[in-house]
């Protein structure tokens, strides 16, 4: 792609997005929701292969459904309340169809099974944009809309959601796809939340995105898109590999990393709420997730895939590759539990 | 006999739809498109949306219908003959363009003319009270506000169909 091109397309990406959250009336919403989507295509698309081509097909189809649901949504709401303001849509088919809409962008549980085969047909930068930066419009309508949301309707997909994170990323090696699946994992803890303390799914988001960011780029310095090359990290960049397992713990959110902030307080505010079973269940299939986290981080960190005796010295040749948001981000995802208390300024 | 109409143009849309999903040649998935677009202006216009129906007909299917055309003459000529050299070409691209320049400035040198560049409709909301229509039906009014307080919105619908070109160019010239 030509340099001022993809200038172009990337702008019109993040307008959309920047549009879909700064807008108070529905028709720039769904205008910046297909900006959104169009743009996104030939970031996609970047390496043009078949692979490629069928991953932003997919995501073209399910986003397209997903819009024409919110345009219906909207046309429902405007019928009947006869404004186009983003208050709370007052009846149940307009905000049921506005969160199933919502549900499919974002990739939650029985509209899922986009998630894993366009994250893994594309490029790593790509599945990058995809799983941090894809997830923060289709949320903030959400947390706009969510004092009307009929709260059935979007803890059954959050659990689902949950449940299938864990249960689909089990026998994976693709690095891509489980990290598609520990996002599905992850919009299903910021959906369960979102009924009772919204600004916790913020405070999910930010933290999910940053540690995505992290994982992602750490796979990018590598070039590794399986458990296999991740595995031959060891004798290349010994550092990297305790840093993978830093952040894959802090992904499956064990406590003294900054994955666990959100689960930690999200608990806690379900339990305040008087449920005990729906946050046990979310922990317990949690325990999922962190299976394949373990072991991703026990092929990398904890053996030592074997190679032969030159290899084993490779470690001594510099890397040329710059890794300026590395650090950053690894401090940020994994060293974050202390100042819980900071993150106030989220409410 | 309304009924009947908007039914049979119900089958013929689902028809047109099932038609150039069915991967025939592009061409014929194109024209398939148009037809099953008209007969969908065609829809609207049953219902009574006779302005929606006519500008989608006349604005967005003849804008398909030169894209078509175009992309057909594109397809079958891989080094299509200009008119006079390469450069003549971009002078007069240049020459237009710093008339425009000059046009816009003169426009904009008496504020008169406060339709073309007012760009002040954002941030609040506006209520658009038209009165009785008349003879015309209400969508039409639409259009009024539109272009009286809704120009952000013409700018952003403008450059996204500036990017759906630029996309559908992007992913269909392939490496």
């Amino acid at each position: 792609m030509k340099p001022l091109t993809y200038i172009t397309i990337m702008t019109t990406m993040m307008s959309g997005t920047m549009i879909v959250l700064m807008s108070s009336h529905w028709l720039m919403i769904w205008i910046g929701f297909e900006m959104n989507m169009l743009a996104f295509i030939p970031i996609l698309m970047k390496n043009f292969n078949p692979r490629t081509m069928e991953a932003s097909t997919k995501y073209f189809l399910t986003q397209a459904t997903a819009s024409m649901l919110l345009m219906l949504g909207i046309t429902i709401n405007l019928m009947l309340s006869g404004q186009w303001t983003v208050l709370k849509p007052s009846n149940l088919t307009s905000s049921s169809l506005m969160t199933i809409a919502l549900a499919m962008k974002l990739g939650m549980s029985p509209f899922h099974f986009w998630v894993p085969e366009v994250t893994q047909g594309t490029s790593l930068p790509s599945g990058m944009i995809l799983l941090t930066w894809q997830k923060i419009a289709p949320l903030s309508i959400l947390y706009q809309i969510a004092p009307s949301i009929n709260s059935g309707l979007l803890a059954t997909m959050a659990i689902a959601s949950v449940l299938v994170g864990g249960w689909g990323g089990l026998n994976q090696t693709q690095l891509r796809k489980i990290l598609a699946y520990s996002s599905i994992t992850h919009m299903g803890w910021m959906a369960i939340i979102m009924m009772y303390n919204p600004t916790l799914t913020l405070l999910n988001l930010a933290i999910y995105i940053t540690m995505t960011l992290g994982t992602f780029m750490l796979f990018i310095h590598n070039s590794s898109t399986t458990t296999l090359s991740l595995s031959h990290t060891w004798n290349k960049l010994p550092l990297m590999t305790s840093m993978i397992l830093m952040l894959m713990l802090s992904l499956g959110g064990l406590p003294p990393l900054s994955g666990f902030v959100p689960k930690w307080m999200i608990i806690q505010e379900l339990t305040k709420n008087d449920m005990i079973i729906l946050p046990m269940f979310m922990a317990m299939s949690a325990l999922l997730n962190l299976h394949f986290y373990m072991r991703l981080s026990y092929t990398t960190t904890l053996t030592m895939f074997p190679s032969t005796n030159n290899m084993k010295m490779k470690w001594q040749f510099e890397s040329m590759k710059k890794t300026v948001l590395l650090p950053p981000l690894i401090i940020l995802s994994t060293m974050l539990l202390p100042v819980t208390p900071m993150m106030i300024i989220l409410d | 006999m309304m009924t009947y109409i908007v039914f049979i143009l119900s089958i013929i849309f689902v028809i047109g739809f099932v038609g150039f999903s069915s991967k025939p040649s592009p061409i014929y998935g194109g024209l398939v498109l148009i037809v099953s677009g008209a007969v969908g202006c065609g829809i609207v216009l049953s219902f009574g949306g006779s302005f929606l129906g006519l500008m989608v007909f006349l604005i967005y299917l003849g804008g398909m219908l030169v894209v078509f055309g175009y992309t057909t003459a594109m397809a079958t000529e891989q080094y299509p003959e200009v008119w006079v050299s390469n450069k003549a070409v971009l002078g007069a691209f240049i020459v237009g363009l710093l008339s425009e320049l000059l046009l816009a400035c003169y426009v904009l040198k008496d504020d008169e003319v406060d339709v073309v560049f007012g760009f002040n409709g954002m941030g609040d909301w506006v209520i658009y009270d038209t009165g009785d229509s008349g003879f015309f039906s209400e969508e039409a009014m639409g259009i009024a506000a539109l272009y009286s307080y809704g120009t952000w919105l013409v700018v952003v619908t403008g450059w996204s169909l500036f990017i759906g070109v630029l996309v559908i160019m992007e992913i269909t010239r392939g490496t």
